[in-house]
């Protein structure tokens, strides 16, 4: 369903993503796992075709996002790490305008339930600017499910939630997945990988280099049996410095 | 207190220092515009004094009075600008919960903020004043002491608005919470500054310099001596320089010590009160706000009567501009400003002598509104770089919701441009037609003046639409700064250039149709040929305002990372 080949980006001399080659079949929960400045938010943003990649492709659901972009956004969900949204619209209006992006006919139900499964029902009509982070955040994903997303692409989802809003998006995930979704996160929140993923990916330096479910990763590492994090950090070198 | 300014200091030395490629032709273009600006100015302000001393007995005393209005204006600029600068950096900087959270004294935050405070609001005012008083001292042939005292001079005289515009804001915030209080703030500055401008239009200041225009030389004296309150500071300042310009500082040093015991004591009495009301105030500017007005039915209905030529994602696209539009009151404010530039616009039209003129009636009234063309092109340029350019930057970080949704690009490109183009002409058709109608021009005219005037919007609209993506600054904490970059100038000056071509290719044509009919002659077949010919230029013209520049924008804005 996502297929990222020679994916590469550059910013003038420095090199941000190289030369990524990762497969994500439907229904699997992906976590993309890296230090700060590893070049995540970089791949997910050329997932989402708001970066242009230096060379390589993105194929989403067959459509290269690139040169069929409209079809390949108009199946994927993107939900960005930091929620930036349209102040003086009302939560409602927010959503009825990204309905009428993806040119849903009738969406009305479908936006009443899905405020009221992100609990901002009571707020449909107030202005996002009076929103917290946290509800900026649950209006987000809100909006990122309206259209039936068949792959999410997610930088961070837990950022900002309550405890209350974190289960209510593991749960979702996981549902969304036993559908078919394909969901692929970049997360630093390790525990919310071992629950949730199916397979990680881990970036460093621009570099995958690991991949396949925590088990893999822990014989990889000659850590079976152990948890990620003391497996994240021995992989990227982390346990040096800390 | 110094520490607190590092920030600010490193920000500007590292956008100074890490110039990005083809930020260096920016910057020149810019020094270069800002450097014939100064230029200007100052020849203007030179020519005008030199003038004015050349007027018998009275030259000098005009001069003077000049002196104490300019003086005047710019307090009063600088007292509105301090208020609406320190509403920012007092209460809505992103930077204050670092301070307000760090072990720092509040008298420390006032200090490093009132200074921050008098740069921010003062810089601009500092340098559209030096070239007029530059020729103040130019043409008065005034020695060092002038020169010397206008430096002591204007350092109080920045520093009094600015405890002024501090102590106003406290104030002000501690009746309102700060979000409000920038809405009111805007809105009456707004009101105040279409009063004035109203005001100051049907006083018809022109006359002060038309001695003919007054029965007597006694009433002339008299409008000329109005009163200028010796209690405001720029009274003073006037006071201290105009002795220093005819060489006799008697009373200069007097009036310099006024300035600056009153700025002194301005700096202690502004701590004073933020050491009583500030942090409270700071406090209550986080709380939220509600916009009920806009979220009304009434609203509701209006916004959705506007966008109903619209279809499909098109009027999603214009439904949700309006909505932020007519919500933020930084950018509907702004319609009080049309409103009072068309109301000017046309009453100067009224006020024209047109029968003093040696030249025919007919004649200086067509051609007036064939030169009103351009003028009305001049004026809807002003307007939609204010409106029209920013309509793409003002997705702001929220592009990204356009960006990876399923829209074309182009869509939202021809969606805000159906949306600008649309309240553009009425503007600019109205300005043409009341103009016109004032004027009693031809038939003829009128029809030319609207189809002129309809081709040009058509043209500037899509220009500002194309360039606005081509240049987007999606980066922004007002509206305002959105079209002061590169590319609102950049804007300016092709609107110029493209107006300035359609009036030049239809000048010969008009002229021709414009004397056929008047002695009643007809213009033969080559004749007419060449004025379809020309008009039919005009046409490709606007055709490639609109096509250029848009393909331009959407290529750019596709290329474009976020």
């Amino acid at each position: 369903m996502i297929k990222l080949t020679n994916l590469t980006k550059d910013y003038g001399s420095f090199t941000a993503v190289k030369n990524i080659n990762l497969e994500v079949q439907a229904g699997e929960v992906f976590g993309f796992l890296g230090p700060n400045g590893a070049g995540k938010t970089t791949t997910i943003k050329m997932m989402a075709g708001l970066l242009q990649p230096t060379g390589g492709s993105v194929e989403i659901g067959g459509f290269d996002v690139q040169k069929d972009p409209l079809r390949a956004k108009a199946i994927t969900g993107f939900i960005p790490d930091r929620p930036y949204l349209y102040e003086k619209l009302t939560a409602a209006e927010f959503m009825r305008f990204v309905a009428e992006l993806y040119t849903m006919t009738d969406a009305t139900a479908r936006i009443r339930d899905l405020l009221e499964l992100f609990g901002l029902a009571d707020w449909a009509g107030e202005l996002v600017e009076n929103f917290s982070h946290g509800m900026k955040q649950r209006l987000v994903m809100a909006s990122a499910l309206l259209h039936e997303p068949k792959v999410l692409v997610v930088d961070e989802p837990m950022v900002g939630l309550d405890p209350r809003g974190a289960r209510l998006v593991k749960d979702l995930f996981k549902d969304l997945a036993a559908k078919g979704v394909t969901v692929f996160m970049s997360t630093h929140t390790l525990e919310i990988v071992e629950a949730m993923c199916t397979r990680v990916a881990i970036i460093n330096k621009g570099e995958i280099i690991a991949g396949g479910s925590v088990g893999e990763l822990g014989r990889l590492a000659r850590m079976e049996n152990s948890h990620l994090e003391p497996i994240f950090l021995k992989l990227t070198g982390g346990d040096e410095t800390i | 207190m110094l520490i607190l300014l590092h920030p600010r200091f490193h920000a500007v030395k590292n956008r100074l220092t890490r110039l990005k490629k083809g930020d260096g032709l920016k910057t020149a273009v810019l020094a270069l515009l800002g450097v014939a600006f100064w230029a200007f100015m100052f020849i203007v302000s030179y020519r005008v004094l030199s003038y004015f001393r050349t007027v018998e007995g009275l030259g000098d005393l005009l001069a003077l009075r000049l002196l104490s209005m300019v003086l005047l204006t710019f307090f009063s600029i600088l007292v509105f600008s301090n208020v609406v600068t320190s509403l920012s950096t007092f209460y809505l900087s992103g930077e204050l919960d670092i301070l307000h959270s760090s072990p720092v004294r509040i008298e420390s935050i006032y200090r490093a903020k009132f200074i921050e405070t008098l740069i921010d609001s003062s810089w601009m005012t500092l340098i559209y004043g030096l070239p007029v008083f530059l020729a103040y001292g130019a043409v008065f042939k005034a020695g060092a002491a002038y020169f010397a005292g206008l430096l002591f001079m204007i350092v109080p005289f920045l520093i009094i608005p600015a405890a002024i515009g501090i102590i106003v804001t406290m104030l002000l915030v501690s009746a309102f919470p700060a979000r409000r209080a920038r809405d009111i703030l805007v809105l009456m500055g707004l009101l105040i500054f279409v009063v004035l401008y109203i005001l100051f239009r049907m006083l018809r200041p022109e006359n002060l310099v038309d001695p003919d225009a007054f029965p007597t030389l006694v009433q002339y004296l008299t409008a000329m001596r109005g009163p200028v309150s010796p209690l405001i500071p720029s009274s003073w300042a006037s006071d201290a320089l105009a002795p220093l310009l005819r060489k006799n500082a008697g009373d200069a040093i007097f009036f310099l010590l006024m300035l600056w015991s009153t700025a002194l004591a301005g700096i202690v009495i502004a701590e004073w009160v933020c050491g009583r009301i500030y942090y409270a105030g700071w406090s209550r500017s986080q709380e939220g706000k509600r916009a009920k007005l806009s979220r009304s039915r009434a609203a509701d209905l209006f916004f959705r009567l506007a966008v109903l030529p619209f279809r499909g994602t098109m009027r999603a696209i214009v439904l949700k501009d309006i909505k932020l539009f007519f919500r933020d009151a930084s950018q509907w404010s702004q319609l009080f400003l049309l409103l009072a530039l068309t109301v000017v616009y046309i009453y100067s039209f009224k006020l024209l002598p047109l029968e003093r003129s040696p030249l025919p009636t007919i004649y200086i009234q067509n051609l007036i509104s064939f030169l009103n063309l351009g003028m009305v092109g001049f004026v809807t340029s002003a307007v939609a770089v204010r409106f029209v350019f920013p309509a793409v930057s003002l997705e702001g970080e929220s592009f990204w919701i356009i960006r990876s949704s399923p829209l074309p690009l182009k869509d939202l490109l021809w969606a805000k441009f159906w949306s600008s183009v649309l309240p553009l002409l009425v503007l600019a058709e109205v300005l043409i037609v009341l103009s016109n109608i004032l004027l009693k021009v031809s038939g003829l005219m009128m029809i030319i003046g609207v189809a002129t005037v309809f081709l040009m919007t058509v043209g500037i609209a899509a220009l500002g639409v194309g360039m606005g993506a081509a240049f987007p600054r999606f980066r922004y904490e007002n509206v305002a700064q959105i079209p002061t970059g590169f590319g609102g100038i950049a804007y300016m000056i092709v609107t110029m250039l493209f107006i300035g071509t359609v009036i030049t290719l239809e000048a010969w044509p008009v002229y021709r149709i414009f004397l056929a009919q008047s002695m009643g002659t007809s213009m033969g077949p080559a004749k007419g040929a060449w004025i379809a010919l020309t008009f039919l230029l005009v046409i490709a013209l606007v055709v490639l305002a609109v096509i250029l520049p848009m393909k331009i924008g959407l290529k750019r804005l596709l290329d474009r990372e976020i």
